[in-house]
């Protein structure tokens, strides 16, 4: 990247956190690529900065702090750890499957509503290849340095990627994993990136990606393949789809059995990527 | 109380519940009154804050960041995602309070105002220009277009300053990414 990418990459990352994106900003972003240090830096003095001056003192309306206090209560007689064994972000244990469907949607933002009810409808069936689609090498992708690189000069390489942030799925301890996701419908080729994703332990459960795409029914996602997180930071994971995908609208992650399912009972849903409108 | 109220709430712990409303309520409701147009507007969002904090309470790693920023990149995010989509303008009030040394007050509020006095700190340490930059960009929530029509400075510059001033802050605070670390003094 020259000095003079790494200074619009800066100045996205600064407008981001300052005031947000546009989506062409946001495509731009994801498009040139950045450190999730860097961006986590970046965000925590704007964060920072913007307590100077602040009067924490005042008191928000009394209906309102006890509407929180009984959903805090709520939320807090149903966690699922006692104080001992709570474990540090990167090796808490998987354990969403309590959720309903939803119920997650109750809390969901306004702006992955639109994926929550594709993905409500959302009952994988079992998957049959097709000819024109070459088998997978392998169910379990190694999480290296290549697949990072061989992201970026998929990005380096062609125009009109499709691109989407990952946010929450239904599993309460996964809602703050981030990262991205680019699809090539010409190259038939994507990669995921995470933070905050953490380690599985593969003989107890895998990962799972569903991608919704025209050509298949929500119903009917198209298997995305299945992975372990075997490190912990960023992760860039290569996307495996075993059916043609064509302009995919949202990318899922499941937490699954090992070797993965072929009709998933949707309880816990790691992650969820919807494609904005123009990104696609 | 253990030291982090966070895991406490993660933990199950109901008490920590009612002292993270006592000890950042005031904070997240100031943020969201400050951000925001009116107070509809803000107490959606405080609920929709706090019910991801209650929700990523496990999240929290204190090697990372202190509790009071943790919470406040939230806020950040839930409030900037609402302003961008009811494309609402973030509110000018309350510019008499930028920049005020938070005065003495009882212990749970003396600690979520040291984040805040190493915030004013963190502005002083900058050129004048970028601390007028970045308090009316950050703190009053003005666009560079808005900012340069203010101050008379050219756009580019605005940004510049905006640029730097935020740079040289993470160094003042130590979040700085070494790679970066050169243009703070450039």
């Amino acid at each position: 990247m020259s000095e003079e990418e790494k200074d619009r990459v800066l100045d996205l990352l600064i407008d981001k956190y300052v005031y947000g994106l546009n989506e062409e900003e946001s495509l731009e972003l994801v498009e040139a690529g950045y450190e999730l240090d860097e961006a986590e830096s970046i965000e925590q003095t704007v964060a920072t900065l913007c307590l100077a001056g602040l009067d924490s003192s005042s008191e928000m309306p009394p209906e309102l702090y006890s509407k929180l206090l009984k959903q805090g209560h709520e939320i807090a007689d149903s966690a699922p750890a006692r104080p001992e064994e709570v474990q540090p972000v990167r090796e808490i244990v998987l354990s969403g499957g309590r959720s309903t469907w939803f119920g997650w949607l109750g809390w969901a933002t306004a702006a992955a509503a639109s994926v929550a009810l594709a993905v409500s409808l959302f009952v994988p069936r079992e998957t049959v290849p097709r000819a024109d689609v070459p088998p997978p090498a392998s169910p379990t992708p190694e999480l290296q340095v290549v697949p990072a690189q061989q992201r970026q000069a998929l990005i380096a390489s062609i125009a009109g990627l499709v691109t989407a942030e990952w946010g929450k799925g239904n599993v309460a301890e996964l809602a703050s994993v981030s990262g991205d996701v680019v699809w090539s419908d010409e190259k038939q080729e994507g990669y995921m990136r995470f933070r905050g994703l953490p380690r599985n332990d593969g003989r107890k459960e895998t990962y799972q990606l569903w991608i919704f795409d025209e050509t298949q029914d929500p119903k009917t996602p198209v298997d995305g393949g299945t992975f372990d997180v075997t490190d912990d930071g960023e992760v860039v994971i290569p996307i495996n789809a075993k059916l043609r995908v064509r302009n995919p609208s949202a990318f899922a992650v499941t937490i699954e059995k090992p070797g993965g399912v072929v009709v998933s009972k949707r309880e816990k849903i790691a992650t969820l990527a919807p494609v904005k409108p123009g990104q696609a | 109380m253990a030291d982090s109220i966070l895991k406490e709430i993660a933990a199950g712990n109901r008490t920590a519940v009612d002292e993270c409303l006592k000890k950042y309520g005031g904070l997240v409701w100031s943020l969201a009154r400050r951000m925001l147009r009116n107070s509809d507007d803000a107490e959606d969002a405080v609920q929709e804050i706090f019910l991801d904090i209650w929700k990523n309470a496990a999240k929290f790693d204190e090697s990372q960041a202190s509790e009071t920023t943790f919470i406040a990149m939230i806020a950040r995010r839930r409030l900037i995602d609402r302003i961008r989509f009811t494309s609402r303008r973030i509110s000018a009030d309350g510019l008499d309070d930028v920049m005020v040394e938070p005065a003495d007050r009882a212990d749970m509020k003396m600690q979520t105002s040291l984040e805040a006095n190493d915030a004013v700190k963190a502005l002083r340490s900058l050129r004048p220009e970028q601390q007028q930059v970045l308090e009316l960009s950050i703190v009053q929530g003005l666009s560079h277009q808005e900012i340069a029509d203010r101050t008379g400075m050219p756009l580019g510059t605005v940004k510049t300053h905006a640029r730097r001033g935020i740079l040289q802050a993470r160094e003042f605070l130590g979040l700085t990414n070494p790679d970066r670390s050169r243009e703070v003094h450039a």
